[in-house]
């Protein structure tokens, strides 16, 4: 069977056995468990005193809390990844054998939160490296050891970039002449024009 | 299989003879912490001072059985040659049990401790992937030229690594080809034979 929120793909058997133990919870406990797993989705933690008071009623056990937990965040991230509207989730999930108060409460949660969701993953999708900032500076040269009278303008370039490895942050410098510049500069535009058409 | 104890490590065990038995039990249940978590030497120094006696004694008393308890675990001694190489020592029959009785609880657990020293090359820990096309260079414009970029997080020891690997998408379809021949592997009658002697 294929489903849109594994991205066309048949259900993980653990996911299909998880979701009978989701359906010991209650919908209302379901739903704020939702909520949880996706502030963690969202990166902004997760509270794990309240998820064990939240399955303490269902009788949970450190493997339960920690499956339910993980089935929700594969549910809830797989249908962010693959762009699914929360009906079509619903009638999936209710295909899987999710009770129906459990699937409305888990769509309800994914829906509001689906664009937030979605914005964190783009985020979070491989970059190799980034450029941080820049900053100039124009300098003008009067004279040299090589030739008395230069006065020839130069502009100092610094990039600051974060390399692929979270350690990694190099600023890279450099100067140029006023018509290497000038040639950068209009390089730049051509590839600035082509970015702008395709957005 | 017998076990050969050296003569050094004979002299260590024979400070057991000294001490009644709930002591051989409490220096066999320290052992297995050692086993587990590292040695304390703070311990030695307690129990040398209410036993009266020198801290190597204790020391040595405890890192014998620690010795005895790896040997017989790594080699899968049975009930029968781990008695009579203990045997070898002299210790009264109550001490033997005792000694047994520790070997055969926990001999599970000690193998798994020693089966995580062996040796370790660096293993898969994550895989981030983008899909790219590249549309227009510096030199060219008007391009269409597909790219897969990988990065690839392995861990070895506890170190992590990140190797950045990038592919067009006939040589992705060959690799992909290529790891599903290896898997294929597993399903051929050669490997089948095999892998049901082991079991």
């Amino acid at each position: 069977m294929r489903f849109r929120f594994c991205g066309d793909l048949d259900c993980p058997d653990w996911v299909l056995a998880e979701i009978s133990t989701l359906a010991k919870l209650s919908s209302v406990k379901m739903k704020l468990l939702c909520v949880q797993v996706l502030k963690d989705l969202l990166g902004e933690g997760i509270d794990y005193d309240k998820v064990t008071k939240l399955t303490s009623d269902a009788k949970f056990e450190s493997g339960d809390i920690k499956a339910s937990v993980a089935v929700l965040s594969f549910i809830l991230s797989s249908a962010g990844k693959h762009n699914v509207d929360s009906e079509s989730l619903s009638s999936e999930l209710q295909q899987l054998g999710l009770p129906k108060e459990h699937t409305t409460g888990l769509c309800k949660s994914y829906e509001d939160k689906q664009t937030v969701l979605q914005e964190k993953l783009r985020e979070s999708s491989l970059r190799l490296s980034r450029l941080e900032s820049v900053s100039w500076r124009v300098d003008y040269t009067l004279s040299s050891s090589e030739l008395r009278e230069v006065n020839e303008p130069t502009v100092l370039l610094r990039f600051q970039v974060n390399g692929p490895d979270p350690a990694s942050k190099e600023p890279i410098v450099a100067s140029l002449t006023a018509d290497k510049f000038r040639v950068l500069l209009t390089e730049l535009k051509q590839a600035q024009v082509m970015m702008n058409a395709l957005n | 299989m017998l076990l050969v104890l050296t003569d050094e490590h004979k002299e260590h065990l024979a400070f057991l003879l000294e001490v009644d038995s709930a002591v051989v039990g409490e220096f066999g249940r320290i052992a297995l912490e050692f086993l587990k978590k590292g040695s304390n030497s703070k311990i030695y120094e307690g129990a040398a001072r209410k036993l009266n006696v020198a801290v190597e004694t204790v020391q040595h008393g405890v890192e014998g059985i620690m010795y005895l308890l790896t040997e017989s675990s790594k080699l899968m001694i049975s009930e029968v040659d781990f008695q009579d190489s203990v045997l070898v020592l002299g210790f009264p029959e109550e001490l033997n049990k005792l000694l047994l009785q520790l070997y055969l609880d926990n001999q599970k657990e000690i193998r798994n401790i020693l089966s995580e020293l062996g040796p370790n090359l660096p293993h898969y820990h994550n895989l981030e992937w983008r899909l790219d096309v590249q549309l227009a260079s510096r030199a060219l414009r008007q391009q269409i030229k597909p790219a897969v970029t990988f990065k690839l997080h392995l861990e070895q020891n506890g170190e992590e690594s990140a190797n950045v690997l990038q592919t067009d998408p006939a040589t992705l379809l060959h690799l992909i080809q290529q790891l599903e021949q290896a898997l294929g592997e597993m399903k051929t009658t050669h490997c089948r034979r095999v892998v049901r002697n082991i079991k």
